[in-house]
């Protein structure tokens, strides 16, 4: 994939890192992928930037000198509904569900490849393409859910599922590929005071693993993302 | 029954004599090689409570060196025995013997005569006290010693009637002589004297002639009545001796039995505390006092067993000069009086290891005479304490040895760990960035090589994290209910995504409960495992399998690789450690990382040989009470 999603003009990536060797790798690999690139080695740049060049996605890390990452991504969100990665040390599960709940889209944890980064920048960047009005059918991987119609089908074949278990599949398609963490999932399935119930989610989402996966044990569209969450994936195997 | 496998009885009261018997038994028993019993009578008089429990105190201490212990109730010792001895079919019985009795006493034993009346199938074994422990008799006054004064005074007078008269001083002198020296053996100094004086009076009165006429200043007289004192003076004179080294044997016995039984309780002793309650249970037992270890601990003094209630006791640092050697002139290892209560210096062979603090239950409990077995106490005390603090230190110098070895190997491994990787990518790099051509299938080569050796350095980085945050006990476990289908899932997806299809059968029961895990540290150990299977077994499928059982739910990984030697099915979990030191891949890091984690789960993970070969991982993980209930509405 050469031309990235999107129309007329490239989208334009903010990268905000303070490490000059990862800047140096991510620059030429948004670049030579079409992308329109601005970097900041700051918090305070790269709110700087923001302001002024409005992109259409930052590439944020939490890491960063001046000032804590969360704090950056809280005053981003105080005025723009851009899509935000963070860039995350590994094993640092609390931070990244902090920095989910706090309204970034996704993460990527150090170390990642090229492919996983443009993966998911794809995934973020396709939320800001409108799909509300008339694409109301997802579909992938033998899978097909009618948000319009409520239909659930698998390999062309109707699957029943009860009223939550609608509710959740709905909650994840909507994310579009995009992580949903716990917290957020039970909040809009089960409505405020389901927080802390992380055990009910687990046992619906086994029981969607049950009807609409080939085999539960090795899921090819419920991914678990162990201690933060679940993500829906549809673009086939993989 | 064979005669050398009957046992042999000992019986024991609450005196200090017992641990003689005790330890008499117990050579005999071994000499012998049967077995002993050691009895307590407990007739129906009744012995005093505190008699009754040193005597608690000796059958324990049989017990330890291998006795059956037996107490019986009876209405006498000699009936309580004679029955015991017949049920046990003892082969001998041991008793003691005080020689609190006149010589001719010692000839027989009440017990043992009743014992020998009551047909006893035993040998009787009779030890005596050591010579010179006489039992003390406090010599007095009272009504019924000055009427056997007089009786004994008497019955001489009347012997010496008897004696054909005319001056016959020669044969009276020794008749009243004798009556003085039994009066004073029995009745003490004063009435001796008083017997010395009466004794020239009636001889002068009934025996001299003419009879009861008073010749006073005749010169027989008065050395009658010289010769009656120093009788009596010498008499009592010996008698003290005796006395004195009575209580002198008595004593040392007593001493040596409380300090052999604190000298046992403290050897047991593993900790200061354990020490401190020997300690004062010992304490308490022979001087009838409270005591108190204080131990230095900083600035301030740790009290131990209990802490110290009074604040009228000072502590130790209020003491001012005199618990340090050479603090004090004279011994200073004497006690030290101080508001009430007595401090003693613990010295142990190079330093002080603390106070000891005793405090008399009674008022002036504690004279200088029991001083001697208090300081002999002391430096027990001491020398326990010392050799606490010298294990300690050993342990904390095996500790340290441990970790520094622990260290080298450490840093040797990731020495060349990290070094291979990195000169590789070191290396390729800089042939890519040689002027010159190279064909574009070398270019692509050196560039996977690039990205293969970076992801081995950046797994190996990751494990030492987790090793490092997982010991250091940083990593907190995030434990939430879940299925265990999920975490299967989220590990053979990643392992997917990481290294391509994974060759693993999966079997899990579909009723399996929720278990309480940490998601991401179990994918981990999932992730480590299968890898590693994957590694040993190439191509040959794996098996992972779970069920429960009562209290914990069990997982089973299992390769058909070739196995591990079972000398090495511990140690493979052990840091570093690899099977080959020419082993592809892993640095000996993924199982210590699946031991740590389960371990901080509350599990337990171990390696087997699999039947039909190949290694079997399986852990067991706790399944505490009931998992939480489903949501309502559920299916």
């Amino acid at each position: 994939m050469t031309a990235p999603p999107g129309g007329a003009h490239p989208p334009r990536i903010l990268v905000v890192e303070d490490e000059p060797a990862l800047r140096r790798f991510l620059v030429p690999t948004l670049t030579g992928q079409g992308y329109q690139v601005l970097t900041a080695a700051t918090a305070t740049e790269g709110l700087a930037q923001a302001r002024s060049h409005n992109p259409d996605l930052v590439l944020l890390d939490l890491g960063l000198p001046d000032l804590d990452g969360m704090e950056v991504l809280c005053r981003l969100r105080a005025w723009s509904r851009r899509p935000i990665v963070i860039l995350s040390a590994r094993n640092q599960e609390h931070d990244k569900v902090r920095a989910l709940d706090l309204g970034a889209d996704d993460y990527l944890a150090k170390p990642f490849g090229a492919a996983e980064l443009l993966a998911r920048l794809r995934v973020a960047l396709r939320r800001t393409i409108p799909t509300e009005a008339g694409d109301t059918v997802v579909a992938g991987g033998g899978l097909r859910v009618d948000l319009g119609r409520r239909e659930v089908s698998l390999e062309g074949r109707p699957v029943h599922l009860t009223a939550l278990e609608y509710r959740l599949l709905e909650a994840l398609v909507r994310r579009n590929g995009r992580v949903a963490t716990h917290a957020q999932l039970l909040a809009e399935v089960w409505g405020p005071g389901g927080e802390g119930n992380t055990h009910y989610l687990r046992i619906y989402m086994a029981m969607l693993r049950r009807k609409l996966e080939a085999d539960p044990t090795r899921p090819r569209h419920f991914i678990t993302e162990p201690n933060v969450g679940y993500r829906l994936h549809l673009d086939g195997p993989g | 029954m064979d005669a050398s496998s009957r046992p042999i009885l000992v019986a024991l009261g609450s005196e200090a004599r017992a641990l003689r018997l005790i330890q008499a038994a117990s050579r005999m028993a071994r000499e012998r090689g049967a077995p002993w019993i050691a009895a307590h009578v407990r007739t129906t008089a009744g012995p005093a409570a505190e008699d009754e429990e040193q005597a608690q105190v000796w059958l324990q201490e049989a017990q330890r060196l291998g006795a059956e212990v037996r107490v019986v109730r009876a209405p006498t010792l000699a009936q309580g025995l004679a029955d015991l001895a017949r049920t046990s079919h003892a082969q001998a019985l041991i008793l003691g013997r005080s020689r609190d009795r006149w010589p001719w006493a010692r000839l027989g034993h009440a017990t043992a005569d009743e014992l020998q009346r009551r047909g006893l199938d035993a040998r009787l074994e009779v030890l005596d006290d050591p010579p010179g422990a006489l039992s003390e008799r406090a010599p007095g006054t009272s009504f019924g010693a000055t009427v056997g004064t007089f009786l004994v005074l008497g019955a001489c007078t009347g012997l010496a009637w008897l004696v054909p008269r005319e001056g016959n001083l020669s044969l009276v002198l020794p008749i009243y002589l004798l009556g003085v020296a039994v009066i004073a053996h029995r009745w003490g100094q004063g009435l001796g004297v008083l017997a010395s004086a009466l004794s020239a009076l009636l001889y002068n009165f009934l025996l001299e002639t003419p009879r009861f006429s008073q010749a006073t200043g005749h010169w027989p007289n008065l050395l009658f009545f010289l010769a009656m004192l120093l009788a009596a003076q010498l008499v009592m004179g010996l008698l003290r001796r005796l006395r004195h080294q009575a209580r002198e044997v008595q004593r040392r016995e007593v001493h040596t039995a409380s300090l052999y039984l604190l000298g046992r309780a403290l050897a047991r002793s593993r900790t200061p505390e354990e020490v401190a309650t020997a300690a004062a249970e010992h304490i308490g037992r022979a001087f009838k006092a409270t005591a108190w270890l204080l131990l230095p601990e900083g600035d301030a003094w740790r009290s131990l067993p209990t802490p110290v209630e009074d604040p009228a006791l000072p502590a130790p640092s209020e003491l001012g000069p005199g618990l340090e050697i050479g603090d004090r002139e004279g011994d200073p290892l004497e006690p030290l009086p101080r508001g009430g209560a007595f401090y003693l210096s613990l010295t142990g062979t190079d330093r002080s290891e603390g106070v000891l603090r005793i405090l008399p239950r009674e008022p002036g409990g504690l004279p200088p005479r029991t001083w001697e077995l208090l300081k002999a106490f002391a430096a027990q005390i001491a020398l326990a304490l010392e050799r606490l603090r010298w294990l300690e230190e050993a342990r904390r110098a095996q500790v340290e040895r441990e970790t520094e070895r622990l260290r080298s190997t450490l840093l040797g491994a990731i020495g060349h760990d990290l070094r291979t990787p990195l000169a590789a990518i070191h290396g390729a790099a800089g042939t890519l960035l040689l002027p010159g051509d190279l064909t574009e299938a070398t270019r692509r080569d050196l560039l996977a090589m690039i990205q293969d050796e970076s992801e081995r350095l950046a797994h190996l980085l990751g494990n030492l994290l987790d090793l490092t945050r997982l010991e250091s006990g940083v990593l907190q476990v995030q434990k939430e209910w879940q299925p265990l289908e999920e975490v299967v899932g989220a590990a053979l997806g990643r392992l997917e995504r990481r290294e391509g299809a994974v060759p693993v059968r999966v079997d899990l029961p579909p009723d399996l409960p929720l278990v309480p895990l940490d998601a991401a540290l179990m994918e981990q150990v999932l992730i480590n495992l299968l890898a590693n299977a994957r590694r040993h077994a190439p191509g040959r499928d794996a098996d992972l399998r779970a069920w429960t059982e009562p209290g914990r739910l069990c997982l089973e990984v299992a390769d058909r690789g070739p196995g591990v030697p079972e000398a090495f099915l511990e140690r493979i979990f052990d840091k570093f450690f690899r099977l080959s030191e020419a082993g592809e891949g892993g640095v000996g890091l993924g199982l210590a990382i699946c031991r740590a984690i389960v371990q901080a789960h509350g599990g337990e993970i171990r390696a087997e040989a699999r039947p039909g070969g190949g290694t079997a991982f399986r852990i067991g993980l706790p399944l505490p009470g009931d998992p939480p209930s489903l949501p309502e509405g559920a299916p």
